[in-house]
């Protein structure tokens, strides 16, 4: 028998030795110079642009110095008081900024009104085809933003703006500007696009609520109404919460649809007007305008952070009866089916298939002048900048291969950063670091992609230090690409690396792999599935943005969604319509395919 | 084949507390040695450091002469250098290989050639009765069936040492039964030294050559099961190994009650040691009339507890309540008065240190 009484703590060897032994250590495992690779990529592309464009806001530019009366590069309150003060900050920022938030707040309604009813409808009710109607409602999440907005113009359009006008007046119907052009055509464009997040966030938690909750108080006396008041939507408030300031989070950072639909009438929001700033290189403005958008983007996620941390004690289990108690419609069962496939008509048919004629017809929608010119025409007489179909020469080719290329490349990148940094979390040698990389990655989720885009410009415009200036090369493009996108795939890429744990691993490293052998054979082998999703979703993401590229791309890097706004631009609406029509078939398709083929849910992309 | 040493080996995670201090333990050559603990108190974390997945913050680790962690020396060999067996809680198996290619995985990374693999991973599934389902994967196995992948994994690369950490935890309790002589049977087949980790006392009890009991990061005692059930070396092995526990009564100051009566007998005949605890294992508490010299004292019944081989009785002894078990049928019901008598006590110096044992064959050892 032995037995040992010891001193409460043992002597620790000396700092020296411990650090010899520590290093002897890391020689044999890559984990901890990975992490350290990580954190300085994430640093150097994520929260070095930020500080850049925060230092832009505050430091002279070049060419302000006689308005300012200071020198270049000194620290300056000059832009704060251009943009919130002078005489043109109306124009500058107060009115974009009514025009912002009237845009939210219509959109956010819109959007809760269509998506919270349709949701209730396919989750809570035995309308005709739910299963189908489900489905269907989604997709307009899967076409680009602004589709609806071009399909717009081209029933309502006006001669205000160059180019063909729209399909009312042409039938001799005047369409005021205000029906035309401004908050009411963005507000329709964009709750028809945005409602489908709603659709997915409320049905989700209606689908987990506990029929027993509502069951316990239907037998404790409550009539339907008060158990609908009174327990089902406190615990919907969450999910609402959540959808509401996503929608706001979104529309904050969108460009093409007020670009589209704001611009012809001189309706600016915050982020055409820092486009604007940007294109007319006021820089000191823009990286104003740019930080104010970060504040509000950071706001918002905040306080959604909050409101879910606060209604945290509502997470309700789905117990037995978690599913399927549908209401009885009764009679109304055939008229509500009638109202969900109306949104359906005119959140998806219509707008594709208004795209879809003019791209066909001379004068808009009429049948009698078909042609298929617009998409094959050797020679479109009249238009200049674009004098054919748009499957002839080469412009739509180069666009759809740039964004083939650049959009591939950076979910690639996306999807194995995100398993490398999952991999180093739960690897967990070093959680500082760790705990770096998981908020770092995170970032990008705060900030609306146009604002994002424009602190990569201030950081990577010019030469800094060895590096040249990066402006207007698809190596900028695809990293940004790659950093915005970066918040979704990290956070999978934790999540697969945290379920797979860490054992899986050290087994293999007992049997004696070494590290190169355990991520080829044990880890991404096992990974494979989440690798792919994890390319695949940034990928559709990616190849219908725009607020991003439209700031980086120059006419040599052309993508396939600043070709189309490129020809709106030049008032070649046909042309433009086409280029939206292959870009939301491509992302249409490839969405259809991947939840078939992998059955992830949309609402996993969402990130809400 | 040599001895695993580990010598002054502490592990802190930062933050000052310390998940094992100070230890010093020798697992002899062949041995099947078990650390046992509640769970926190460093067994794991000592496991996962002779295999190498953890760095000790200060001490050495050796097999034979060959040292593997030495922070003072700066020397370190990595896992994969190490040629040990280390059988996971939850197994580990690789999902997307195999049975077959799992049991493999070690014998390709040391190259062996292909027939050779193929034998020696049959081989092992062998040992372990898995060899019908070789060709299917992990997901398709029952828990028990994991199990033994698991282990077949690791023996077929016929490590010196075999690390098994909370092994039979997920499995049920007829199949736990049957892998522990299972174990046994690997143990003394593949004579590899043993070392596995568990807070099941009776698992340590069944199972090991050695049972090295751990609290808080510090080696509470070191000795073969049957020593230590007999001859627990402190308060916190008494309690903790056997089942029921072992009732510990506390004596000093001023004993009234159960401690007073037992502290009587005690004086009258040990005399010489101050005891501040004294300790009764539930089958040595008997029902019936005390023979000579025994203490004994009246019990009040609170419950019988028949489990088919023996009784557990609750008594009540005058203001303590403890456990007796017996091996003969039991005939009380709750409200009956019986005498208990004991000829068997551990004592407990102040520091919870095992002064001796009280009984007729060695009174005042």
């Amino acid at each position: 028998m032995a037995l040992l009484t010891k001193p409460e703590t043992p002597p620790p060897p000396s700092r020296r030795r411990r650090l010899v032994y520590r290093l002897r250590v890391l020689r044999h495992d890559p984990t901890a110079a990975l992490g350290l690779i990580l954190v300085i990529l994430l640093a150097y592309l994520v929260v070095a642009p930020l500080i850049a464009v925060l230092s832009d806001a505050f430091r002279l530019q070049y060419g302000d110095d006689v308005h300012a009366g200071q020198q270049p590069g000194e620290w300056t309150g000059y832009y704060m008081w251009r943009v919130f003060r002078s005489q043109i900050s109306g124009l500058l920022f107060w009115e974009p900024l009514l025009n912002t938030l009237v845009i939210a707040v219509g959109t956010t309604l819109f959007a809760l009104v269509v998506g919270g009813g349709m949701a209730w409808l396919v989750t809570r009710t035995n309308v005709p085809g739910r299963k189908w109607l489900a489905g269907a409602l989604v997709v307009p999440y899967m076409l680009p933003s602004w589709t609806f907005s071009l399909a717009w113009l081209s029933l309502f359009k006006n001669e205000r703006a160059a180019g063909q006008v729209g399909f009312l007046q042409a039938q001799g119907i005047r369409t005021p500007d205000w029906l035309a052009y401004g908050a009411v055509p963005i507000i329709v464009t964009l709750g028809l696009h945005y409602y489908p997040f709603v659709l997915l966030l409320v049905g989700n938690a209606l689908r987990r609520i506990d029929a027993q909750l509502e069951d316990s108080a239907r037998i404790l006396g409550a009539p339907q109404r008060t158990v609908i008041r009174r327990i089902v939507v406190p615990l919907m408030l969450p999910a609402l919460s959540s959808a509401v300031l996503l929608v706001v989070g979104r529309v904050l950072g969108t460009f093409g649809t007020p670009y589209v639909l704001g611009l012809p009438a001189d309706y600016r929001v915050l982020s055409t007007g820092l486009f604007q700033s940007i294109r007319d290189r006021s820089t000191g403005v823009a990286s104003v305008l740019a930080t104010v958008i970060v504040v509000i983007g950071v706001l918002i996620v905040l306080t959604d952070t909050r409101l879910m941390r606060e209604h945290r004690r509502f997470v309700t289990v789905g117990g037995k009866g978690a599913m399927d108690r549908l209401s009885d419609l009764r009679r109304w069962r055939w008229p509500l089916f009638g109202l969900g496939l109306l949104v359906f008509v005119v959140s998806v048919l219509v707008p594709v298939f208004t795209l879809l004629l003019s791209t066909v017809t001379r004068t808009p929608l009429d049948l009698s002048t078909f042609t298929l010119d617009y998409w094959l025409a050797e020679k479109l007489p009249g238009a200049v900048g674009f004098p054919h179909g748009v499957l002839r020469g080469s412009e739509l080719w180069t666009a759809a291969w740039n964004s083939l290329r650049i959009v591939g490349l950076a979910s690639l990148i996306c999807a194995v950063a995100g398993l490398l940094i999952g991999y180093v979390v739960v690897r967990g040698t070093a959680p500082r670091v760790a705990a770096f990389l998981r908020q770092v990655s995170f970032l990008p989720y705060l900030i609306p992609g146009i604002a994002f885009a424009a602190a990569s410009l201030s950081l990577f415009a010019v030469a800094r230090g060895p590096l040249p200036a990066l402006y207007g090369t698809t190596f900028l493009l695809i990293l940004v690409m790659a950093v915005t996108h970066l918040p979704y795939s990290s956070r999978s890429g934790i999540a697969a690396m945290m379920q797979l744990g860490r054992e899986p691993e050290e087994a293999a490293q007992i049997a004696g792999a070494s590290w190169w052998q355990r991520m080829r054979r044990i880890i991404f082998p096992i990974q494979k599935g989440a690798l792919v999703t994890g390319i695949v979703l940034p990928f559709i993401s990616g190849l219908k943005e725009l607020s991003i590229v439209i700031m980086l791309t120059t006419t040599g890097t052309q993508l396939l969604t600043t070709l189309s706004i490129g020809l709106v631009d030049y008032g070649y609406t046909q042309l433009a319509n086409a280029v939206v029509l292959v870009i939301a078939l491509v992302s249409f398709t490839m969405t259809y395919l991947t939840q078939r083929l992998t059955k992830s849910s949309l609402a996993s992309g969402l990130g809400g | 084949m040599p001895n695993i040493t580990l010598s002054g080996v502490a592990k802190s995670y930062g933050g000052g507390d310390y998940a094992v201090k100070n230890l010093d333990l020798t697992v002899p050559d062949g041995a099947f040695m078990c650390l046992l603990g509640p769970s926190g108190c460093g067994k794991t974390t000592t496991l996962r450091m002779i295999a190498g997945l953890e760095q000790p913050t200060a001490g050495s680790i050796a097999v034979g002469d060959r040292v593997l962690d030495s922070v003072e020396r700066g020397l370190y060999v990595p896992p994969e250098k190490r040629g040990m067996g280390l059988v996971f809680q939850n197994y580990a198996l690789w999902p997307h290989l195999s049975v077959r290619e799992n049991v493999e995985f070690g014998l390709r990374m040391r190259k062996v050639p292909g027939p050779e693999r193929r034998a020696r991973a049959e081989t092992a599934l062998k040992m372990v009765h898995v060899d019908a389902a070789m060709d299917r994967y992990p997901s398709q196995l029952s828990g028990g069936q994991q199990q033994r992948v698991a282990l077949a994994r690791m023996l077929a690369i016929n490590p010196t040492v075999l690390l098994l950490d909370e092994p039979l935890s997920n499995l049920d309790a007829q199949l736990r039964l049957e892998m522990r002589a299972e174990l046994k049977r690997i143990h003394e087949e593949s004579g590899a030294t043993i070392v596995f980790v568990t807070h099941d006392q009776l698992e340590a009890l069944t199972m090991a050559t050695d049972v090295a009991v751990m609290k808080d990061g510090e080696l509470q005692q070191l000795a073969a099961p049957m020593e230590m059930y007999a001859r627990p070396a402190n308060r916190f092995v008494a309690e903790f190994v056997g089942s029921p526990p072992m009732a510990i009564v506390d004596v000093a100051p001023s004993p009234t009650g159960l401690a007073g009566s037992l502290m009587r007998s005690i004086e009258a005949r040990a005399g010489q040691c101050a005891p501040t605890a004294v300790g009764i294992r539930p089958e040595a508490l008997r029902l019936g009339t005390p023979p000579g010299t025994a203490w004994h004292e009246e019990a009040v019944v609170e419950a019988v507890l028949p489990a088919g081989s023996s009784w557990t009785v609750r008594l009540r002894i005058l203001d303590t309540e403890l456990y007796a078990v017996s091996y003969t049928p039991v005939e009380a019901a709750a409200g009956d008065v019986l005498t208990c008598w004991t000829d068997q006590m551990h004592l407990f110096g102040a520091d919870g240190v095992r002064l001796s044992s009280w009984d007729r064959t060695e009174v005042g050892a």
